[in-house]
């Protein structure tokens, strides 16, 4: 992760020395079974190369989360891996480590920092990905149910207040991403569509896993269909 | 077209079927190793529906070291992802999830896995995992 943290920067660097600059700001709903999220973001994009089809950048994403009835797994590599190194990506998890937390629901939102990838398919449509990288999360406490095999119990939890983003399960708190397709309407507004990857997490008011440690932090991945309009601030170029 | 039609209409029927329904009377199989005669009563206590009528009768059973739950008689209303717990408290803070309800309605029996202390346990429930929701409470005593 962090030679590919230093190859971004990188680019990031490399870009904004001869790069076209392009600002916009973006709405997108996403919705799955049960779950669904608003997200508004703020982008920033340097493109690279003298083609200037490929463009890279920074930005900053609000994603506001509300879900019925989902259920939270154990977070921490340490427990789910039983690893927390760069190959941890190649391990499978530890069924036996892993407890579930349902969480009736739950509602979350996050601010954070995002990493932004965008390629130029024609004048009109671009492809895309972005992940959110570190932030920050809050909302209210919510109640839950604890199962670990025939035995649980109910408490509470709150969304794990600092988000950051690592290797699998490495990676900490509630962290957006999404892969979509752009279609230009005009020279500012565009329309997006896509997938969102998002991992929402809980830590219990006490620790309520004990085996193999004791732990209080719970993760949901969920894919949702997601849709968005993207309102551009400055550049000429359509994106 | 007509079989393009004929196969949306079949995908459509198999997607509002009611999905993880509690049956309507217990398997017949049931618990066999559970025998009244030889088991002795530790706990009973009356049902009271919280979400919807239920009603009947929990109790609490030691047979060989085994603990088991007979609800007898029992009656209760659908739902998804019904369970009965033992819990603790009224509110199932720290509960054993004994096992899926059988059905709901008719005599019932489930073994309590692990060795609770049955002291400790005041309650059972008929709890719906799925929405979280307490469909019915037994004090038992």
């Amino acid at each position: 992760m962090k030679i590919g943290g230093y190859l971004f920067l990188g680019l990031l660097v490399s870009a904004k020395s001869f790069s076209q600059k392009i600002n916009f700001v973006d709405a997108t709903l996403g919705g799955a079974k049960y779950q669904g999220t608003l997200s508004l973001s703020y982008v920033h994009l340097w493109s690279l190369g003298a083609k200037q089809i490929f463009f890279i950048g920074i930005g900053g994403r609000f994603t506001s989360y509300l879900g019925a009835n989902q259920y939270y797994i154990t977070a921490p590599a340490q427990l789910t891996s039983e690893s927390t190194g760069p190959l941890i990506i190649f391990k499978d998890n530890i069924t036996s480590n892993i407890d579930t937390f349902l969480v009736k629901s739950p509602q979350v939102n996050s601010i954070n920092a995002s990493i932004n990838i965008h390629y130029k398919l024609s004048e009109r449509w671009s492809i895309g990905f972005n992940i959110d990288a570190i932030g920050f999360s809050f909302g209210g406490k919510r109640d839950g149910n604890y199962i670990n095999g025939f035995t649980g119990k109910m408490t509470t939890a709150s969304p794990t207040p600092f988000n950051v983003l690592l290797i699998s399960d490495n990676d900490r708190g509630t962290l957006n991403s999404e892969f979509f397709a752009k279609y230009s309407l005009n020279e500012r507004c565009a329309l997006k569509i896509g997938a969102q990857f998002l991992f929402t997490e809980y830590t219990t008011a006490t620790k309520v896993q004990q085996f193999p440690e004791p732990n209080d932090r719970f993760r949901n991945k969920s894919l949702l269909v997601c849709a968005g309009i993207s309102y551009r601030l400055k550049s000429k170029n359509k994106l | 077209m007509k079989s393009f039609a004929f196969l949306c209409l079949v995908l459509a029927m198999l997607n509002c079927m009611p999905k993880n329904i509690t049956p309507a009377v217990p398997p017949a199989s049931g618990s066999s190793i559970f025998d009244s005669t030889k088991a002795q009563l530790l706990k009973t206590g009356m049902f009271v529906g919280l979400d919807g009528p239920t009603s009947g009768t929990a109790s609490v059973y030691d047979q060989a070291g085994t603990k088991y739950i007979v609800l007898n008689p029992f009656q209760s209303h659908s739902g998804p992802d019904l369970y009965v717990y033992l819990s603790k408290d009224k509110d199932a803070v720290d509960y054993i999830r004994v096992g899926k309800l059988q059905a709901i309605s008719g005599k019932q029996i489930y073994a309590v896995p692990g060795k609770p202390v049955v002291s400790d346990y005041g309650y059972v429930h008929i709890w719906c995992q799925q929405y979280s929701v307490d469909f019915a409470r037994a004090e038992i005593k």
